[in-house]
Parts: C-alpha cells; structure tokens; sequence
C-alpha cells in the first residue's frame, strides 16, 4: 500500500496538468463563445484549396 | 426568403385585359405565371415557358446564385433557415472603398499579424441560421488571399484575416455584400468586461470543480477505510493531501465569497456570501484544528464540493443575465455611423459621424438615415420621422426646415448644416433617457434575497449559540455542531433555487421564441397589472395593405409607375399590390436604381407631382392621379355614382379609400388600410380575462387609434393618440408615479411595442415587451423580445410567468423546509459534519429536480 504515497501524487499532478491545460483553454477564448462551434460541427467540412477557386 | 416549395403558381391571361388600357402595348403576349425566384424564393412573374430552375427576381439574387454555384456551395440552399429575419439588403449599391480607409474603420482597424497578414474584426449584419456561418466561412477559404473567416453567432462578429498583397478589404465586403451579408465596424462596448468576467468564473469553476473532485475520492478512500480499516501513516497522508485540496479550493475560486462577505458586513447589508464565508472559514479552521491535533474529522471535500456548486450557479446566473444584453449600442444602431461631410471645395468624404462637428455640412441621399440634427441648407425631400414621433405618415421638408439624427430621407439628396450631434441630437437624448430608466429602476428584490438576507443573520446566530450552548459541555462537540449546522444551513439549495428556476423559465421561454433579459421581469408578470399597447406595428401590421374593391386592374400598374418615385406607404401598398394581383411591374424608363430584368421599362412618366394627399403625372401621355378622396375633388376629377359607393363601403370598414383617375375620370378604388393583427382581438380577451387592465398609447391620429380600439374591445378611456414617444414616458412614468400613491397593493404597469420607437416607455414601464425591430436593438431598452411577432405568444409568456413564479416558491419551500429540520437536528447535536456533508447536496438535487420536471409551457413542450 506504499505505492499510495507515489500513486496519489502522481494522480493530483496528472489532474492538476489537466485543470492547466482547461484553464489554459479558458484563458485563451476557447469557451467564450458556445454557441457558433455547437451548430458549425453539424455541417460537414467539405475538401478545399485555397489557391484554386472553382470559378 | 420563402422555402420554395410554398411559391404557388398564378396563372394570368394577359389577352383577357382590354384593348383600350394602357397594357395593350405590353410585347409579350401568352400565359404568364408566378414562379418562386430560385435564390430567395420571392414570386416573380414570368413567361410561363420560362425553366423554374433559372427564375430570378432581381439580378442581385442571379448574381449569388451564380457565385454560390460557382464555389460549389449548392448545400447552401437546403441548409438556410425559412426565416428572413435580419438579412442583410442586397440592392445597397454603395461604394466598399470606405473599408480600405483606417478612419472608417475605426476600432476594427487591421492589426498585422507576425506573418504579415492582417487581421480584423468586424460586425456582419444578415447571418441568422447556422448555413450563413458555413457559406461565408467556406467562401473565404475559397478565395484567393483571404485565409480565414471565423463567424461569432452570439455576437454577430467575423473575424477576418487575409493578405494585403493580394486582396483588399474592401474587395472582401464588395463579396459579402453579394451573397447577402453586411459589414460594419465593430464596437467593442461591454462586450470586453464580460468576456473577462466570463473567463474568470470559468476559471475558478475549473479550478473548484477540480479541487472538488479529488477531495471526493480521497474522502472516498477515507470513508471506506474507516470501515475496512486503514494504516494510520495511509489515512494521515490521505487527510493531508485532502486538507491541501480543500484549502485550495477555499482560497483561490473560493475567495470570490470571502471578498462578498466583507463588502456585506462593510455595507451592512446580510448577503448570501456572508454565511458562506463564515461556513467555509469555520470548517476550514476546525479542518485543519482536526488535521493538527490528529482527531475528528476534516470536512474538506464538502468545502470544495460547495465553492463548486455555489460558483456553478453564479455563472449560469451570469450567463443568463448577459446573454441577451450583449447588444451593441442602441444609439449607434439607430443613427448611421458614417457621413458625408461637404469640404470648402464641394468635395464629398466619409468621416465618422461621430468626428463631425458643429457647422459642418452634410450630404445625405434618398434612402439614407440622417447622422445628426441640423437644418436644411439644399435640397427638398420627404422624411420618415417614424422614429422619433410614431407616426406613420411621412413628413415634407424644404430649406430652413430642422431634420434629426436618425430619421429616413426617402425622396431626393438635400444638404443640411449640423447643429447637435451624438448624445446632443434629439434621439440621443432619448437614447440617455433609455439609459436612465434603466438604470434608475428599483432593484428588483428578489424572493431569494429579501429571505436570504434574514436567512443569513438568524443562520449566523443560531451557529454561534448552538457553539457557546455547546461549548459548556464539550469543546469538540461545540465546534462539530456549529460546524455542521453552517454546512447543512447552507443556501446552497436556497441560493440555487430562484436562479435555477428562473434559468429554467428563460431558457423554455427562448424555445418558445421569447427573450428575457431580466430574470426578475417573469416574477412581474406573475400577478395581473395594466398592459399598453402600441398601435402601429404592434396590435396591426404596421404596413398599409392596398386592396381593390372597384374598377379596373390595369390602372393600378399605372399608378404603382406614377408612385414608383416615391418610397410613401401608400405607393408601397400599391406596389404591393400590383404583385399580389401579379400584374406587370412597369418602370419608368428614367429611373436607373433598382430595376431588375423582368421589369419592363417602357413607361414614359412625367410631370409626377407630390401632393397633399395625392400624386399627379402624366404616364405614357395620359393625365394619372392617384389620391384620397379629396384630393380627387380638388383636381376636378369625374366620380360616378359606382365610384362614390366604393369610396363608401371603404370609409365603413374604417379604411380610406383612394382613388385612381385616368385622364380625368376616376376609373379605379383602392381600400388602404392598416390591418389588425388576426390574433390581437383573443390576446386582448385573453388577457382582459386574467385579470389585466388594457390600454393603447399611440402616436397615431386619436380617431383611428379609437376604432383600432372599438373593434378589439379595449375601452376608449385607456386609449390615447397622437403620443410623442416623450409623451408615452411621461404617461408611463406618472401612471407609476400614481400607482405608488394609490394603493399597498401596486399594478405592474407593462409596456408593448416597438423596440427602436417606444424604446424610452419600454425602459420605463416596470416591463418592456418588444414585439418587433430587431432583437438586439430591442433588448437593450426592454427586458422582453418576442421574435414570433404574434400577440398570441404574450398570453402564453404571462401564463408561463405564473408557472415560474409558483416553481420559485416551490422550490423555495422545499429547500427551506429541508433546512429548517437540519438546523433543528444539528442544534440539537443530532447531525455529525459527515451527515450534514451528505444531507447538503441532496437538497440541491430535489430543489434542482423539481426545476426541471416542472412544467412552464403547456403546450409543444418537450419535458426534460
């Protein structure tokens, strides 16, 4: 049961780097808008080339 | 845009008319039809040979429907909503260059990124369904130097990045504009403080809700160790690593309570925050007493469990409160942002409305609204003051005349010199009376606080008698029964109740179509009040409505020509007409804007002649007046006995007539009118049943606001007309003032109308309901927008407030309830911390079941 006491650590760090990282995403606008991405990943993204227009 | 499976097909028999009339000219002979236009599904009529597939009404719409094609973007068509709320014009044929100029610009001016591209972000106008986002973001990975597009429905923002080498801003919005979208400069406004308060709770969520999740399981682990038994070096470390996590989350999300609870006690006022700071610092202190002493237990995870709930329900909260006002500004959407200054040498610039200054000169074209008040120094037009005054007839203006910011110039460019700009201007000063009478209402004191705030104090001092009651037997004890009274008295589910409730009543309100700024507004509309009504716009249609109810069709295609100058209601009810009954659109030849292909341009109009009451002007040689009773008389026109009946049976159904003569002799009357809503005379009923009183404030005549009244039964006495909308706050404000007077029991007074004209009384009225201009614009002055425009939804959203309201006080007593018993057993010293740990989320899990299982909308409601 010793192993808790390096097991335990490691799991609050692991989660600790995932609250960063969510934290992070946050901070960086990534949740500011809820709205537009929800209705935008019904629509299927369609191959493109940016240099080539059809017309 | 119409789907296009509902464009019907008209057949007209062209060779049915008679040889005399004005039509015989017309080239084509044969069948025409109506056919939807393929790209926004308006009737169009056409040659009946003509392929459905390539019906175009105007060459704006060709010209999308060529490019969408072109990019391949067909989906476009089945994706798009039916609904043509908010859609951009397409027929602005105004120059783009202004999007290459930095002032115009303004704060959306580009910022050049590392790479060297240039990024902006401006306001789009038009997008209103998830197909707008997709078409212009997939449009600009399609076109050449423009890298991305990234549309923002919740703020109607696009953020743009593109190459200055290769492709020009203005180039960008010239592409827009063609399929069917706007762009303006984006104003930043309050939209930044939310977005930083936003973040910030979103944080601290993260951070509690992490905190919160570990302290659980290593409570977990403790809780089953106490059962299984557990290596006391395991369960030190266990409680350690425990305390840490809850003292975490105590100190930094949970400090949000601590700053509350000081700012209560410095004001003096009780506040939710104050016993959650006393809860969260008494178990904290005894936490760690408990850690240090090794004995009794630590209360970590229930800490961090409630700084998570607690901050859960302030964002939802927040979220909700801000939602629909993250408008941009009223006052900036009203008047246009741009101006056309006149320097020295009779040049025109763009300037920013706001940069102009006193004495300037100012041009403003036909079709434009005005950036500022001044007085007319050229020029002479027709203006729609609809704005300012409500009325629907429009006014004349010469030289020397006053214009103000805001009004519509409908006829002819003139030029004016400016006397007040911005918050100076007339509209202005009702824009900051808006401000003020939203600002200067009295806060709603909800349930939750006014209950709250004893709920607190009596808490607070039931934990300190409980401790020293306590303290005279055993320390321990003292500090465990306080301490978990604090925690089982936690307003967790009190102070969860009203929001969530309240969230859930908006949140159903919104699929319903009905948008609600302020929470507190479905609390008012609870208990019957007085509800006024606008007229114009808001009980009818808001648009006269021409129907022919004697003589002949072809001299209606002859006066939609004679009027086709002139952008008078009147002219745009015959226009209306003349389509319905699917006649040839005929054009005068002279006239270049706005003309499409299927419109024939071979009517030689002229003279036309505005006058009180009429137009004249001759149309392919033959004298044509089209105009009210009166003033076919004093032009001598010829009525016979049919005539006069018709005119007649007009004036009985409380329309006006008007009258069409050609060379003399009337030959064609028309019905005008505004139309009564088909569904306000059952909401009126409906309401009158529920125990509201009804009235009509109008800026309408005063007679034609009575008959309005008369036929939806709404007594005469609470019907006014002929309003300003200064009048209409005025009335609002004394009926307040009155109702404050008169009686302990005080009527909730609720406005109806308008969102841009009524603006001011909308702000003022306890309750403003929006029925109609624009969502945005309208929220920011009234707490209530109904998108369906239809009255009937007004009497469901009142029910729907009685519904919310009994849920608040459900919801309310259960929680309380719960609480009353807990406290009574903890203070008696029934309950261990642990317990009270336990009992405390099941609150907020009944109070938080019973919000949604509760009904709010009867009808078309999918329960949760």
């Amino acid at each position: 049961m010793s192993v808790l006491f390096i097991a335990l650590p490691v799991a609050i760090l692991l989660g600790a780097s995932g609250m960063m990282a969510c934290v992070y995403c946050i901070q960086n606008g990534q949740y500011d808008d809820l709205d537009t991405p929800s209705i935008r990943i019904l629509v299927d993204e369609v191959e493109t080339k940016n240099d080539s227009p059809k017309n | 845009m119409l789907p296009r499976s509902n464009g019907g097909e008209q057949v007209i028999s062209l060779q049915k008319r008679s040889p005399e009339s004005a039509i015989s000219d017309y080239k084509s002979q044969g069948c025409f039809l109506t056919k939807p236009c393929v790209h926004c599904g308006l009737p169009t009529p056409v040659h009946c040979d003509t392929n459905p597939a390539a019906v175009f009404c105007c060459n704006g719409c060709k010209g999308a429907y060529e490019l969408i094609q072109g990019w391949g973007l067909e989906s476009f068509y089945e994706l798009r909503d039916s609904s043509q709320q908010n859609r951009a014009s397409l027929d602005s044929d105004a120059s783009f260059d202004v999007f290459d100029d930095e002032e115009f610009l303004g704060p959306s001016k580009p910022s050049v990124q590392s790479d060297g591209w240039l990024q902006t972000r401006l306001a789009i106008v038009g997008l209103h369904c998830a197909a707008c986002a997709w078409l212009i973001e997939n449009v600009a990975t399609r076109t050449p130097g423009w890298r991305s597009a990234r549309v923002k429905m919740s703020n109607h923002s696009i953020q743009i990045v593109f190459d200055p080498k290769t492709i020009r801003l203005s180039e960008i919005a010239r592409l827009l504009n063609r399929i069917g979208y706007e762009l303006a400069p984006y104003i930043d406004g309050d939209d930044q403080a939310f977005q930083t308060q936003n973040r910030k709770l979103l944080t601290q969520i993260a951070i509690a809700g992490f905190c919160a999740a570990n302290a659980m399981w290593i409570a977990v682990a403790l809780y089953a160790g106490d059962a299984t038994g557990l290596a006391a070096s395991h369960r030190e470390f266990l409680t350690f690593i425990g305390t840490g996590l809850g003292l975490v989350s105590v100190a930094i999300p949970g400090r949000t309570f601590f700053v509350g609870a000081i700012a209560s006690l410095r004001t003096r006022t009780p506040h939710m925050d104050l016993p959650v700071a006393l809860g969260l610092s008494v178990g904290s202190i005894t936490g760690i007493v408990s850690v240090i002493l090794g004995r009794g237990d630590v209360y970590f995870d229930s800490l961090a469990i409630l700084v998570f709930l607690l901050l859960i329900g302030r964002w939802i909260q927040f979220h909700q409160q801000h939602r629909a006002a993250k408008a941009v500004d009223l006052l900036l959407r009203i008047t246009p942002r741009h101006a056309r200054r006149l320097t020295g040498d009779g040049a025109v610039a763009m300037v920013l409305a706001e940069r102009l200054q006193h004495g300037d000169t100012v041009r403003v074209f036909a079709g434009e609204s005005v950036p500022a008040d001044g007085t007319i120094v050229r020029g002479r037009s027709l203006l729609d003051r609809a704005l300012l005054t409500g009325e629907s007839r429009h006014v004349r203006v010469d030289v020397g005349d006053s214009v103000e910011a805001g009004v519509v110039n409908l006829q002819s460019e003139f030029d004016f010199r400016v006397t007040a700009i911005g918050k100076d201007s007339r509209i202005g000063r009702v824009m900051q009376s808006v401000e003020e009478a939203s600002a200067g209402r009295i806060p709603v004191v909800q349930l939750a606080d006014r209950i709250g705030g004893v709920f607190v104090t009596v808490v607070s001092i039931l934990a300190v008698a409980t401790f020293a009651w306590w303290a005279t037997v055993d320390l321990y004890v003292a500090a465990s029964s306080a301490t978990a009274l604090l925690i089982v008295a936690c307003p967790c589910a009190l102070a969860l109740a009203t929001p969530l409730a309240i969230a859930v009543g908006l949140g159903r309100s919104a699929k319903q179509k009905i948008y609600i700024r302020d929470g507190a507004t479905l609390g008012q509309l609870a208990k019957p009040g007085t509800i006024w009504f606008d007229k114009t716009g808001t009980l009818t249609e808001g648009r006269p409505s021409a129907s022919l109810v004697y003589g002949d069709q072809d001299a209606i295609v002859l006066a939609d020509a004679i009027e086709r100058g002139c952008k008078h209601p009147i002219a745009e009810a015959i226009h209306g007409l003349a389509r319905r009954l699917c006649l040839p659109v005929r054009t005068p030849g002279n006239e270049i804007e706005g003309r499409s292909e299927i419109e024939v341009a071979d009517v030689e109009v002229a003279d036309v002649e505005v006058g009180i009451g009429g137009v004249t002007g001759r149309c392919d040689g033959r004298a044509i007046l089209v105009g009210n009773f009166d003033f076919a008389q004093s032009h001598a026109i010829y009525l016979d006995d049919s005539t006069l009946q018709a005119a007649d049976s007009c004036l009985k159904n409380s329309s006006s007539p008007i009258v069409i003569a050609v060379d003399g002799i009337a030959v064609t009357v028309l019905a005008v009118q505004d139309t009564i809503k088909p569904d306000a005379a059952a909401t009126v009923s409906q309401l009158a049943k529920c125990g509201w009183t009804v009235g009509v404030l109008s800026g309408d005549h005063a007679e034609i606001v009575n008959q309005v009244a008369d036929q939806l039964g709404i007594s005469r006495d609470h019907c006014y007309g002929g309003l300003s909308p200064e009048d209409k706050l005025r009335h609002i404000k004394s009926l307040q003032a009155s109702s404050l007077n008169q009686s302990s029991s005080r009527r909730t007074i609720v406005m109806v109308g308008d969102g841009a004209n009524d603006a001011a009384a909308l702000a003022a009225a306890d309750v403003g309901i929006a029925v109609r201009g624009g969502a945005e614009v309208s929220l920011r002055a009234a707490p209530v927008f109904i998108a369906t425009g239809q009255l009937s939804t007004l009497s469901s959203l009142v029910d729907a407030s009685r519904r919310t309201s009994s849920l608040i006080h459900a919801a309310f007593a259960t929680s309380l309830a719960y609480n009353l018993v807990a406290v009574g057993l903890a203070m008696a010293g029934r309950i261990s911390p642990l317990l009270a740990a336990i009992l405390m989320p099941i609150s907020s899990v009944t109070v938080l079941s019973l919000c949604l299982v509760w009904p709010i909308y009867k009808n078309r409601e999918s329960q949760l």
